[in-house]
C-alpha cells in the first residue's frame, strides 16, 4: 500500500519529481478516472467507459488505455503515444487529501497536497524540484497544485454527472469480446457505458434539463468515443505482430 | 352482484396483509380515476384495525423475496435502510444432534454441479477425517464463521455472489410496504375494525361493515387477520387442523438483545440452538438481535423455559443484557385450516395456520400464497372455485411437505431429554417421512425426491439436514457405472469448492462492512 504524506517544505523541501513516462514509474495501467470537463480531449484518443468504485460501488467515468490488467496500448517504452494525457495519470505523485481542521464544524474536511513517497517518481537526484532554494513552491509544483484543484472540482462534477446518468437511467453493463489477430480472444467485463437507446428515448424536458447542467455534450462525446476501441484493438494488434 | 373479480378486501395489516397487497398489486394495475375509461376497475383495500397489534415475529425470509420485492419496484437500499435488514445466507444448527457442541448448517446454495452430480454419496465415501458435507460440498458456509455479506458494494440490488435472503424488523417492514403500497401501487388503506361480516345469497361474503367507515364491499376477501382468522375461521368455521402430534412446539418466548459494542459482528444466517425441549432462535440485525426460544409447554413449563432462554442471553450477550430482558411470550397451536380457500374467501399468513419458526417458513408462504392469487387471479365469479380448488391443493400438499421436512430436523437425534426422545417414536413421525426415511438410509435424496417443479423444499435441503446430522446412507448394492464415472468429477469438485471457498472468504466484506457501506452509499441499481 502506498503512503500518501501531506507534503510540506520542511518534511519534502529536497525532493524532486520524474516527469519521464514509462511502465516503470506506473504509467502500465489499464484505465484511468476521468472528468466531463476533459471528455473533449480523451475523446480524441480513447474509449470513455464507466466502472464501479470498488470502495463504495459508486459510478465514475474512465480512459481506457488496455484490455487487461497493467496493460497500456499507448504505452511506447518511455513514450505515451497520444494527443491528450489523462489528468489523472499527470497528477502523480501527488493527491488531494482530505484533512479534518481542529475547529472545523460538522466534520468539514479541507482539500491538502499530499504526496505518494513510495512512488518511484519521487527522488532527490533526478527530476523537477518541488521547493526553490529560497523554499517557495517551485513553478512545476504550482502547476501540479493547479491540476489537483481542477480534480477537486471534477471530482465534485462527476457525482452531479452520474447522479444526472442514473437519474435517466442511462448507464447499462456491457462486455466486450474481442478476437485478436491471432485468434486469441479478449474479453472486457465489468464496465458500463451510455445506453443509446434510451438516450435517444429521452423527452425534451429531460435533455433539456441534461442541457441546462452542462452534461449533454459529455454524453455524446462518450457516445462518440466508442469508436476509440477500434483503435485500440488495432493497437492490440500491432503488439502481437 | 357484479360477475367480474374486480374488488379486492384485504382484512388485516401487518406483515402478511401489505405483503399480499404489494404482491397482488404489482402484478394488477389499480384502477386510478383517469384510466376509467379504459375499463380498468381493479381495486385493492386493505381494513386494518387501529387497535390491534401485529404479532411481529416472522424476521427471517427466503431467497426469494428478492424477486418479491424487485417485482413491487421496491430499491433494496430503501429496504434495507428502513427495514433494519441484514442478509440471511441460511440456518446453522447447534446441538440438534447430540447437544454436545454438534453443528451443521443448511445454506441457501445447493451444493457443487448439483443438477449433474450428487456429490453426496462421494463424500460418504471419504470416511473419516472428511470435512463436514455443508464445508466439503457448498462454498457458502464459508462466509459464517466471521459473519461474511453474500455480495459486495459493487454487486447491484437484489444480485448477489451467493444466494441470500434477510433478516429484517417485521414491524418496520410492514410499514415499509405500507407507505409503498398506498403512495405507489394505489392500494387504498382504511383504519378500521371490522364488526360485521354480511353474507350474500350464494354464502359468499357481500360486505363487511366497519366501526368507523361505510361497509366495504368485495369479489374476493382476503383473510390477514392474524391467528383469530376473522373471515375464514370465525365467520366460515373452517376448522383448524392441529399438527401438535407431529411437532410439540406451541409456546414462544421473544426477546430482544442488544449489541454489546455497535460494532459487533452480525450473523450470517439465523442460528438455532437446541433446548431441552426446544430451541433457541437467534437473529442478528444490525441494529439488534431478535431472539426467542420456541418449545413444546407439554414438555417444559415457561419458569424452566425463561431460564433457558435468559442463560442463552447471558451467555451471548452478558449479564446485563440477560437482566433488561423482557420475554414476551406467544401461544401458538400449530396446524393449519382444513381448507384456505372458500367461497369468495382466501386466509394468507397466521389466519392459514402456522407452525414454528424453523427453517422461517411463514413469510414465503405468503409470497407464494400471494403471487398465486395474483398469477391466478379468478376472471369471474365461477372461475373462482376451479382457482379455490387449486390453491387448496397446492397448499395442502405444500403444509403437508413443510411438517415433513420440520419433522426431519427432529428425528435424527441423539439426545438424552424426554422431549427429544419423544419426537423418535415412530407414531409422531407422519407416514410420508417415515417412507422418505427409510428409503434413504439405501438411497439418499436426489432429483427424484422432487415431485413438483414449484417444491418448497429441494432435495438438496434435505441433504443438508440428513447428511448435517451424520445420517448414513449404505452404500449402492449394485455397481453402478455412473458412480464410477462420477468419482474423479467428485474429486475435481470437491478441490473447486475448497478454491470457491477460499476466494470467497478473500472477497466478501462482513454484514457489518457492507451493511454500513449501504448506509453511506446505497447499492447500484445496475
Amino acid at each position: 500500500m502506498s503512503e500518501y504524506l501531506l507534503l510540506s517544505q520542511s518534511a519534502h523541501g529536497k525532493l524532486k519529481v520524474i516527469t519521464d513516462r514509462g511502465a516503470a514509474y506506473g504509467d502500465n495501467q489499464m484505465h484511468a478516472m476521468t472528468f466531463p470537463f476533459e471528455f473533449r480531449n480523451i475523446e480524441s484518443s480513447y474509449p470513455i467507459f464507466f466502472a464501479k468504485e470498488g470502495e463504495s460501488g459508486q459510478f465514475y467515468p474512465l480512459a481506457l488505455f488496455g484490455f487487461q490488467r497493467d496493460e497500456n496500448l499507448y504505452l511506447n517504452g518511455n513514450v505515451w503515444d497520444a494527443s491528450y494525457i489523462p489528468l489523472m495519470v499527470e497528477r502523480n505523485p501527488f493527491l488531494i487529501g482530505f484533512q479534518q481542521a481542529p475547529d472545523a464544524e460538522n466534520g468539514e474536511k479541507t482539500p491538502v497536497v499530499s504526496i505518494n513517497i513510495d512512488s518511484p517518481r519521487v527522488s532527490e537526484t533526478e527530476g523537477e524540484a518541488l521547493f526553490t532554494e529560497s523554499g517557495d513552491p517551485s513553478e512545476y509544483l504550482q502547476q501540479a497544485m493547479q491540476r489537483l484543484q481542477t480534480i477537486h472540482r471534477g471530482h465534485e462534477q462527476n457525482k452531479l454527472f452520474i447522479a444526472a446518468l442514473l437519474e435517466n437511467d442511462l448507464l447499462e453493463g456491457f462486455n466486450l469480446e474481442v478476437t485478436l489477430n491471432d485468434g486469441s480472444n479478449n474479453r472486457l467485463e465489468g464496465f458500463y457505458t451510455i445506453n443509446e437507446d434510451k438516450l435517444a428515448a429521452l423527452q425534451p424536458e429531460a435533455l433539456g434539463k441534461l442541457h441546462e447542467q452542462g452534461f449533454l455534450q459529455a454524453i455524446y462525446m462518450a457516445v462518440a468515443s466508442f469508436s476509440r476501441v477500434t483503435g485500440l484493438i488495432g493497437k492490440k494488434n500491432a503488439t502481437l505482430a | 352482484m357484479s360477475e367480474k373479480i374486480s374488488r379486492l378486501v384485504i382484512v388485516g395489516g401487518g406483515t402478511a396483509g401489505w405483503l399480499t397487497a404489494g404482491v397482488i398489486a404489482a402484478e394488477h394495475a389499480i384502477s386510478r380515476t383517469t384510466d376509467q375509461e379504459q375499463n380498468n376497475q381493479f381495486q385493492l383495500t386493505i381494513v386494518e384495525s387501529p387497535d390491534i397489534k401485529t404479532i411481529g415475529v416472522g424476521e427471517g425470509t427466503w431467497p426469494t423475496m428478492r424477486a418479491t420485492l424487485k417485482k413491487m419496484g421496491l430499491s433494496e437500499t430503501d429496504f434495507i435502510r428502513e427495514c433494519s435488514a441484514s442478509f440471511k445466507q441460511g440456518t446453522e444448527f447447534a446441538g440438534w444432534t447430540t447437544g454436545e457442541n454438534d453443528r451443521y448448517t443448511h445454506p441457501f446454495t445447493a451444493p457443487q454441479d448439483y443438477s449433474e452430480i450428487n456429490l453426496a454419496p462421494h463424500w460418504q465415501a471419504l470416511m473419516e477425517g472428511r470435512p463436514r458435507f455443508d464445508h466439503a460440498v457448498s462454498p457458502q458456509s464459508v462466509l459464517f464463521a466471521d459473519c461474511r455479506a453474500p455480495k459486495q458494494i459493487t454487486t447491484p440490488e437484489f444480485a448477489c455472489s451467493v444466494n441470500y435472503g434477510y433478516h429484517l424488523d417485521a414491524a418496520k417492514f410492514a410499514e415499509f410496504l405500507r407507505k409503498h403500497c398506498v403512495e405507489t401501487l394505489g392500494v387504498k388503506h382504511v383504519k378500521a375494525n371490522v364488526i360485521a361480516v354480511n353474507s350474500a345469497e350464494n354464502g359468499d361474503i357481500a360486505s363487511i361493515t366497519t366501526d368507523s367507515a361505510d361497509d366495504i364491499e368485495g369479489d374476493l376477501f382476503i383473510d390477514c387477520s392474524g391467528s383469530r382468522a376473522l373471515l375464514l375461521g370465525e365467520h366460515y368455521k373452517v376448522p383448524l387442523v392441529s399438527k401438535k402430534q407431529y411437532l410439540f412446539n406451541d409456546t414462544a418466548l421473544a426477546t430482544q438483545v442488544p449489541y454489546g459494542n455497535p460494532d459487533d459482528p452480525i450473523a450470517s444466517c439465523t442460528l438455532s440452538t437446541a433446548q431441552t425441549a426446544g430451541w433457541i432462535w437467534d437473529i442478528g440485525l444490525p441494529s439488534r438481535r431478535g431472539t426467542g426460544h420456541v418449545y413444546s409447554s407439554a414438555h417444559n413449563c415457561e419458569e424452566k423455559a425463561t431460564a433457558e432462554l435468559l442463560s442463552y442471553v447471558e451467555r451471548t450477550a452478558g449479564a446485563q443484557a440477560a437482566a433488561n430482558a423482557e420475554p414476551r411470550k406467544i401461544n401458538f397451536d400449530p396446524g393449519h385450516r382444513a381448507e384456505f380457500w372458500h367461497k369468495n374467501c382466501v386466509a394468507i399468513g397466521m389466519s392459514a395456520g402456522f407452525i414454528e419458526p424453523l427453517e422461517a417458513s411463514a413469510l414465503i408462504l405468503v409470497e407464494l400464497s400471494s403471487s398465486m392469487i395474483a398469477e391466478q387471479l379468478p376472471a369471474n365469479r365461477e372461475m373462482m372455485d376451479i382457482v379455490a380448488r387449486r390453491f387448496n391443493n397446492k397448499f395442502l400438499y405444500r403444509w403437508d411437505r413443510i411438517i415433513d421436512f420440520l419433522k426431519l430436523h427432529y428425528i435424527l437425534n441423539r439426545r438424552e431429554d424426554k422431549y427429544w426422545r419423544d419426537h423418535l417414536d415412530p407414531s409422531t413421525i407422519p407416514e410420508s417421512l417415515q417412507e422418505l426415511i427409510a428409503l434413504w438410509k439405501h438411497q439418499g435424496p436426489w432429483h427424484q425426491d422432487t415431485y413438483h417443479i414449484d417444491e418448497m423444499f429441494p432435495s438438496a435441503s434435505f441433504q443438508y439436514v440428513l447428511y448435517g446430522m451424520n445420517f448414513e446412507t449404505q452404500p449402492s448394492t449394485t455397481t453402478r457405472r455412473s458412480d464410477r464415472l462420477g468419482r474423479e468429477a467428485a474429486a475435481n469438485l470437491f478441490q473447486k469448492n475448497a478454491n470457491q471457498r477460499q476466494q470467497l472468504h478473500a472477497a466478501m466484506p462482513t454484514n457489518r462492512e457492507l451493511l454500513n457501506k449501504i448506509n453511506t452509499y446505497g447499492l447500484q441499481k445496475i
